[in-house]
């Protein structure tokens, strides 16, 4: 009997894992389903340079067209599903089609949250997730209009570059000091604080949108300090949230996102998950983790699809991801939430530094602008899990891959 | 017959060192893999980065800035996010210096 993998969600992770299983020889039937209407694509260019006009959606597809039909590969592209049955193993699409499963692959990923604020309905006001959410935010760039950017974690961040690249005018309100806060902390916000600030952005802190306001189009922000921001069009970044409601009433576990051990598996047998809906269990940092960056979505897939093919193969990978801003690199490495110190290397006045995230004097992540070598080369140190003085990470003659205990740098 | 150009001070690279030279207004990164001398484009091809400031392991180059990971004995891309492959370039040593075709 011919078996059939089906595969959700035909973003970076499902694409992926829907090739490898086709590399590894599988035979059987591969199903790939999602919901956007094109085959899967990388998302990184959406905010920056395909937004900013210097690149295009064809530069972004992450297979040529022919590619799945060549491979065998049957796409459902522009359908969802609408109910998983795990006990007889079947799952059914918006156009009622039914396919039986031997083996699932939950991929779909995440979508921006629905933020409660008076106005969000309105026209002008978008979000950044899709190439069609893209391709809106576009249509209204021209030079010497004026945007507001709710929000500035890293779609924020650089949606705000891009716009600014493009000519736009820009203000930005975020409830936090600096952008990035949450993740990078203040001292590494204050960086990009200044880089948005040089190419002339407004920044609003410490302040919330109170409503969006216009006759039909949005034509201010209204804040909660009492700003009054004219604008042409808003973009909001106020984060994602999982999108986990296909699997109601499977028995698999649910916990900021879809649970799955180190081999990407899901509480009920035959079904997995990887890419930025799953809440993965990393044997390095020993807890459950959700990445909603290109790399795990890269890296993830294929190596769920392995485990579907029965290769007991641990993903492992080290969480890293990029965030071009104007002509600044910041690049992030590793896994922290909290950190009791904060080691430079290089300057923060320069823009050229690697910092480290440390607990208990072990790197847990390090981020870096215009400093991506020595990024690259701490991914040991974060795999190490070793105690390493903070004098020796900040000596610009130590070469850091000297530092752990491993020679060779992790690929 | 393909044209050659000296480049000053690229001999002098040692074993797993790599450095980018101005080659007739084209960068061009020499790197010294085990007593070879591999010449290729600075730039990525992804999103323009200059490679000499990334890593050279053996003769995979690794981009600074995305990672990308190019094969610098034929220039084929190892490791996305690029998709082009690098331009690389043949050299030769005459009279105890080295020499990049182009």
């Amino acid at each position: 009997m011919t078996e059939t993998f089906v595969i959700v969600g035909a973003g970076l992770a499902g694409g992926g894992a829907a090739a490898t299983l086709r590399e590894e020889g599988f035979d059987g039937r591969v199903v790939l389903i999602g919901a956007e209407p094109q085959p899967p694509y990388e998302r990184p260019p959406l905010s920056k340079e395909f937004l900013h006009g210097e690149s295009s959606f064809e530069q972004a597809l992450f297979q040529p067209l022919d590619f799945y039909g060549k491979n065998n590969i049957e796409t459902r592209f522009g359908h969802r599903v609408t109910h998983v049955d795990a006990t007889e193993k079947v799952i059914e699409l918006d156009n009622r089609e039914r396919v039986p499963y031997e083996a699932l692959l939950v991929a779909t990923g995440v979508r921006n949250r629905h933020i409660p604020i008076p106005g969000f309905d309105l026209e002008g006001i978008y979000g950044l997730r899709t190439v069609a959410d893209s391709d809106q935010i576009r249509a209204e760039i021209s030079p010497g209009r004026k945007a507001v950017v709710v929000g500035m974690g890293f779609i924020g961040s650089e949606v705000a570059a891009s716009l600014r690249q493009s000519g736009v005018e820009v203000a930005v309100v975020d409830r936090n000091t600096v952008p990035l806060r949450r993740v990078l902390g203040e001292e590494v916000g204050r960086v990009v604080e200044e880089i948005h600030r040089d190419h002339g952005t407004e920044l609003i802190f410490e302040d919330k949108v109170a409503a969006f306001e216009g006759a039909e189009r949005v034509e201010r922000v209204i804040t909660q300090r009492g700003h009054r921001i004219e604008c042409d069009f808003v973009v909001v970044g106020l984060g994602v949230e999982p999108a986990t409601e296909l699997l109601a009433g499977t028995g698999v576990d649910i916990g900021n996102g879809v649970l799955v051990d180190e081999y990407c598996r899901t509480s009920v047998e035959g079904i997995y998950a990887a890419g930025d809906v799953a809440n993965h269990y990393h044997p390095v940092f020993e807890r459950h983790i959700r990445v909603e960056h290109w790399q795990n979505a890269l890296k993830q897939g294929p190596s769920a699809a392995r485990n579907m093919l029965g290769e007991n193969e641990p993903y492992d990978e080290i969480p890293w991801f990029w965030s071009d801003q104007y002509e600044h690199s910041l690049q992030y490495v590793g896994f922290h939430t909290e950190w009791d110190e904060l080691v430079i290397r290089g300057s923060l006045e320069e823009r050229n530094f690697v910092g480290f995230y440390r607990k208990d004097r072990r790197v847990l992540a390090a981020v870096a602008i215009n400093r991506g070598r020595d990024l690259r080369r701490s991914i040991p140190l974060i795999k190490a899990q070793e105690e390493i003085a903070g004098a020796k990470l900040r000596d610009l003659d130590i070469d850091l891959r000297t530092l752990a205990g491993m020679q060779e740098i992790h690929r | 017959m393909a044209e050659y150009a000296a480049v000053s001070g690229a001999g002098d690279l040692g074993e797993g060192e790599m450095r980018a030279f101005d080659v007739h207004g084209t960068q061009i990164t020499v790197a010294n893999v085990g007593g070879a001398f591999h010449a290729f484009d600075d730039t990525c091809t992804h999103l323009q980065c200059s490679l000499a400031e990334g890593d050279l392991e053996e003769t995979t180059v690794i981009c600074p800035c995305h990672g990308s990971e190019f094969d610098v004995t034929s220039g084929a891309v190892l490791q996305g996010p690029a998709r082009k492959p690098l331009v690389t370039y043949e050299t030769r040593v005459e009279g105890g210096t080295l020499e990049v075709e182009g």
